[in-house]
């Protein structure tokens, strides 16, 4: 009696947990290939920025003030002229906007003076790479600074208050 | 013992005998989650009272990222917040050994910022003021200005090291080097080796930078190109915390024997890294700004493997 | 030793890994974050816990009790590289490598879960003499 008594819990109870069971496990089944997504969307979504440059997100080329109608453009070296947004443009005004030089690049012949103007409101500096000939003082709010390039070459400058501000003049015969 | 509650299934689906197995199950799972979180959490953390009762303890302070001079919307008031968290740290409740600013005392390097924040600075209560310079803090003269406010007995352009309460600290200058990345160069490469040559390896080591030592996100110069050959000298330590600002933003990461830690800035927040086109100053909804901005304090207690670092909000 | 006491000393050992690198990184750092270093801290403990009980039982409570363990470590992986915890975000599988390999260990914690509870059911039906029925039919079946 007393067995007959324990083998009908023990069987009530086997089929009690495998009701539970059942129902944990269709959503830890669902939980557990959701999660892996999520993980997969997630590392996704941070890893692609990264590999797009944000170097040239929101800096659309302004509109060139003076075109220089002929000007050959220089073959495309460059690691950054990859980009479409930083293909070598020919004028001779660069604006700084939203915390970026543009456009990026630019080709002028040599004895072209190049205007800067800072369009932010914070302030910015012109300020060629080691080694270069230009550096501009702080221009603060519609400042412009000019430098005229002599000699033939490629110029990498960055502005020396937002380092991560990088943007080259490459400079015709 | 068996009753008819006990075979047949209750409400839920369940058995009042199973019910009670798994709230045992799941009461000791509490138990012992309880437990184990009391062991963990003391590790390594000697009792608040031992610190404060420790004259041998070291405490200080790290304050970032002041920007004095800067006026845009994300900060309307970056003196106002300054003076808040130099108040904050005279408050804390002890006297620091030393204060530490890791950088961009002034925005824009010139001569009326220098001065007002070397005279904001007087008025920390703290054993000594130190600070590194940032890329705001030579804009213009490869940091002549900084260095004759701030400069006084370091080497090169602005580094130096000093020792307290069995702590070897080391000031960096990673701001430059006119490149998108931070750098520091052979001479103080050569300054960090030469330091730490006849040092102990169980002398806890820390470091100040501005721009970060570990690649944080090197496309917005969030990084230091030639860092590793600085770490490189400090792999033997058993203990190296590297302490940097810049970022404006709290971050942590470990490498190893070494741990950085990013601190946050008292002017104005920088956007996480990959947000948006670059670090641009981010202005927060009002009533918000406070609590993106803070102080650090750190304490190190002699015979302890790490540091304590706390985070305080601007109060 | 049976695949389903296999798969779950193997989930309480993922789990127990899991702990590990949450108290590593609580103790070298993360306890110092606001609201984070509780978080983590609760995440070890709680894992140290379950994952021991789990050697001694295979209760119901504590398998899931493992898989909320498991599962809410990766939600905060997966929030804090997205919309933030709290105002705390981190970027990719950093930190490196404690980051790609929690989410792993947590990932095959909850698939050992799921194997130790298949094969828990297929061996009932199996043995017990009630299975008639292919698994497949209970899975179908409304679980409440």
């Amino acid at each position: 009696m007393h067995q007959r008594a324990r083998n009908g819990r023990a069987g009530s109870g086997s089929i009690i947990m495998r009701q539970f069971t059942t129902s944990l496990a269709l959503p830890a089944v669902a939980a557990g290939i959701g999660l892996l997504a999520g993980v997969a969307i997630a590392v996704g979504i941070v890893t692609s920025p990264t590999a797009a440059a944000p170097q040239a997100a929101g800096s659309a080329p302004t509109v060139v003030e003076r075109a220089m109608p002929g000007m050959a453009m220089p073959p495309a070296g460059s690691p950054t002229a990859a980009s479409g947004q930083d293909a070598p443009v020919a004028t001779n005004a660069v604006s700084i906007q939203n915390f970026a030089f543009s456009p990026a690049i630019v080709t002028v012949k040599a004895g072209t003076t190049i205007t800067w103007t800072n369009r932010d409101q914070d302030s910015h500096t012109v300020t060629a790479m080691p080694g270069g000939p230009f550096h501009s003082p702080t221009l603060n709010t519609a400042q412009s600074y000019q430098y005229t390039f002599t000699t033939p070459g490629r110029f990498d400058y960055l502005c020396t208050i937002h380092p991560f501000m990088t943007a080259t003049v490459v400079v015709t015969p | 013992m068996t009753t008819p509650s006990d075979t047949e299934g209750g409400p839920a689906g369940m058995s009042r005998r199973q019910l009670l197995r798994h709230t045992a199950w799941f009461g000791a799972a509490v138990v012992l989650t309880v437990t184990g979180g009391e062991v963990i959490s003391h590790l390594g953390t000697p009792p608040a009272a031992a610190i404060s009762d420790d004259p041998h303890a070291l405490r200080f302070v790290q304050i970032s990222d002041s920007h004095l001079g800067f006026h845009g919307p994300a900060n309307t008031d970056v003196t106002g917040s300054f003076r808040r968290a130099i108040d904050q740290v005279n408050t804390l409740g002890f006297r620091p050994d030393f204060v530490m600013h890791t950088g961009d005392l002034t925005h824009l390097s010139t001569p009326a910022q220098f001065d007002q924040v070397r005279q904001m600075l007087g008025g920390l209560r703290t054993g000594a003021v130190f600070t590194v310079p940032g890329e705001h803090d030579s804009v213009d003269d490869h940091g002549q200005k900084y260095r004759a406010t701030f400069g006084a007995g370091s080497h090169g352009d602005g580094w130096y090291s000093f020792d307290v309460k069995g702590v070897h600290v080391i000031a960096l200058v990673n701001t430059l080097a006119l490149e998108r990345l931070g750098h520091l160069g052979t001479d103080q490469l050569d300054f960090v080796r030469k330091d730490v040559a006849g040092l102990p390896s169980d002398t806890p080591i820390v470091v100040f930078s501005h721009i970060p030592l570990f690649a944080m996100y090197p496309t917005w110069g969030w990084g230091t190109d030639d860092a590793t050959q600085a770490l490189s000298y400090l792999r033997r330590f058993s203990s190296v915390t590297c302490l940097n600002g810049h970022v404006h933003q709290l971050f942590t990461k470990t490498d190893g024997n070494v741990t950085f830690y990013s601190a946050t800035t008292t002017a104005y927040p920088l956007p996480h890294p990959g947000v948006g086109p670059g670090p641009i100053p981010v202005t927060l909804p009002a009533g918000q700004l406070g609590a993106a901005l803070g102080i650090r304090d750190v304490t190190y207690q002699s015979g302890q493997h790490a540091l304590a670092i706390r985070d305080r909000r601007l109060a | 030793m049976n695949p389903q006491l296999l798969a779950r000393v193997g989930a309480a050992g993922c789990l127990a890994a899991s702990g590990v690198i949450h108290a590593q990184l609580y103790l070298t750092g993360y306890r110092s974050i606001p609201g984070i270093g509780s978080a983590f801290l609760l995440q070890a403990s709680g894992s140290f816990a379950v994952a021991l009980l789990l050697l001694l039982s295979s209760a119901a409570v504590l398998r899931l009790a493992a898989a909320a363990l498991a599962a809410g470590a990766m939600m905060g992986f997966i929030a804090s590289r997205t919309v933030g915890v709290l105002g705390f975000v981190e970027y990719g599988l950093l930190p490196a490598p404690q980051a790609l390999i929690s989410v792993l260990v947590e990932a095959t914690a909850l698939g050992l879960l799921a194997v130790a509870l298949h094969d828990r059911r297929s061996a009932r039906f199996a043995g017990g003499g009630r299975g008639a029925r292919p698994p497949r039919d209970v899975l179908a079946q409304p679980a409440d």
